[in-house]
């Protein structure tokens, strides 16, 4: 086979792939520009033959779209912040520190990961009850401030930071905060970047918790909010074109930012994991 | 070691006590403790509607086992697990070694294309198959042009839900593969040339064994999330037409927070544990016993 028919063909399936990977998402922001006639009628469009901005603004009007968009926004960048404050720390203790059960820790750590969420949401739930913390930001984002996967992708990245390095910060009087914050937190960036955008993610998209924690309207997030519309403006088509392309462009600018770092990141932590 | 050991050891608020006791308290609070009382739970009639906590030894078990929905959503959700890792992997490690090929143009455009429905929230992602599906105003029907009603005939609904989970997860095999092929070892296909392999041959006997950690990777953290799977079904289906597309998942959602049966729904969320863990366990000994190569 020539060189030349084999790149056209490789690219061929690539191009194929591309188009049914996008196309839904490209078929979705277009109809969200659509008016309700033009999406439900007999000979569909691709490109709006009257392109509307009325499907973004009736969102706002029926029902508080920007309310739950704050707050998803919110739970989730406290959520990952903390996150990754708590999975650095933790991995470089358990990546450059010795103590006494680390690796029956570390063990337990990676084990609940394979734990499903159904068997700890119930008992949460009715721990979340007996303290009285329902309908609280709180009860959302202390149950998720440590992530296990989280803890496991900085202890494989931040062994690799050479000891030498720490001990010339220790021989020059650094305390074990000052080289957290000044050494390993900076040379962690492709790790910290894959986590932020893992857990902007999971918890931008995390539909279960806040619907049994929240119970006020003017809390609640925007995965549970999508649905509530949905049930509520079920035919408003143009409506939900429009408020599910809302609920995408955060993550998909979180990924853009972190993209290039990210890639590396999971490429190190997989392969040695 | 012994040196920086004596030099701390007289702090007690030191940086690794700290993180050490919070994050033993952390998994105490919200692993160990929520694990013990839903074990204990599932020996109950547990149901905080209704007030009651009494103890009725294994019966939820029993009833467990005598549903016939159980078996039908364990069913769904093993043949939902299989098929969508099976073609995650297939589609994931094609695309994978077409991109590390050196003639390919144009790498990051593509990995980043392939990768955008992994990136986008799961459910939004339902919501737009919905629609994908819908018989009037949906892509699906008027692509192929069939007149299918794809998620309420009771045949095609968990085949389209299926297909829309393979359409959001595959990109994330690809890049994990197109990770484990970037770091083979060179010499090894160097000596395997020089010895006068072919392209086949070098695929076979050198690539794949060598890809195995990777697969075993994406095999394993795919068994966890898809048994699981539940926001796809609640979204798309509700578990209907009937109950065809109840996944054991969606069972323990519906008893637990529709019809608030804590004891009942607990009991089914320890056998989904122990499935989890017996699967899990299956892969690492059929990828340990296969070939053998020992590079895990």
């Amino acid at each position: 086979m020539s060189k030349n028919i084999k790149l056209w063909i490789v690219h061929c399936i690539l191009v194929i792939f591309v188009i049914i990977t996008i196309l839904p998402l490209v078929w979705m922001l277009s109809s969200s520009f659509k008016m309700n006639s033009e999406i439900t009628s007999i000979t569909p469009t691709f490109i709006p033959k009257t392109f509307t901005f009325k499907n973004y603004l009736n969102v706002q009007k029926n029902f508080n779209f920007l309310r739950y968009f704050a707050n998803s926004l919110f739970i989730t960048v406290v959520i990952t912040g903390i996150v990754i404050y708590t999975s650095t720390i933790s991995g470089f203790v358990f990546a450059k520190y010795e103590f006494r059960g680390k690796n029956i820790l570390f063990s337990i750590i990676l084990g609940t990961m394979m734990i499903p969420w159904c068997v700890t949401i119930i008992p949460r739930y009715s721990m979340v009850l007996a303290v009285d913390g329902l309908d609280t930001y709180l009860a959302v984002i202390i149950p998720a401030a440590v992530s296990g996967f989280g803890i496991f992708m900085m202890k494989q990245s931040i062994v690799t930071i050479p000891e030498e390095m720490l001990e010339a910060a220790r021989i020059d009087g650094a305390s074990e905060w000052f080289i957290f914050h000044k050494i390993i937190l900076p040379l962690s960036q492709n790790a910290i970047s894959s986590i932020a955008i893992f857990q902007f993610l999971w918890s931008w998209e995390d539909y279960l918790w806040p619907y049994l924690i929240f119970s006020s309207e003017e809390k609640q997030v925007l995965a549970v909010g999508l649905k509530n519309f949905n049930g509520r403006y079920g035919t408003d088509y143009g409506g939900l074109f429009a408020a599910t392309t809302i609920s995408i462009i955060p993550v998909i600018i979180v990924y853009l930012i972190f993209q290039k770092r990210f890639i590396d990141g999971i490429a190190a932590s997989s392969v040695k994991g | 070691m012994t040196n920086r050991d004596t030099l701390h050891k007289q702090e007690i608020f030191s940086l690794k006590n700290i993180v050490v006791s919070g994050l033993v308290l952390f998994y105490i609070i919200f692993i160990i403790i929520p694990i013990s009382i839903a074990f204990v739970g599932s020996f109950h009639q547990w149901n905080p509607l209704k007030g009651t906590y009494t103890f009725n030894g294994i019966e939820n078990y029993i009833r467990v086992f005598n549903n016939e929905l159980f078996w039908s959503s364990l069913s769904n959700t093993l043949v939902f697990t299989f098929v969508v890792i099976l073609f995650r992997i297939i589609i994931g490690l094609g695309i994978a070694l077409i991109l590390y090929s050196s003639i390919v143009r144009c790498k990051t455009f593509f990995r980043a294309a392939f990768y955008m429905p992994v990136v986008t929230p799961l459910v939004a992602v339902s919501f737009i198959w919905v629609w994908m599906y819908n018989p009037q105003m949906g892509l699906i029907n008027q692509i192929l042009g069939t007149h299918n009603n794809w998620l309420v005939n009771k045949d095609t609904a968990l085949g389209s839900i299926m297909v829309m989970t393979i359409w959001k997860d595959y990109g994330y095999a690809v890049v994990l593969f197109l990770a484990g092929l970037y770091s083979l070892p060179k010499d090894c296909y160097e000596a395997a040339k020089i010895d006068g392999a072919s392209g086949v041959k070098l695929f076979k006997y050198i690539t794949l064994p060598l890809l195995k950690p990777m697969t075993l990777f994406v095999v394993i953290t795919s068994i966890i999330s898809y048994l699981q799977t539940y926001i796809q079904i609640l979204v798309m289906t509700e578990g209907g037409p009937g109950t065809s597309t109840y996944v054991t998942s969606y069972l323990i959602f519906d008893e637990a927070f529709v019809k608030y049966n804590f004891g009942y729904a607990s009991a089914i969320s320890f056998i989904m544990f122990i499935v989890i863990g017996m699967l899990t366990f299956i892969s690492f000994k059929i990828s340990s016993e296969k070939g053998g190569q020992g590079n895990e």
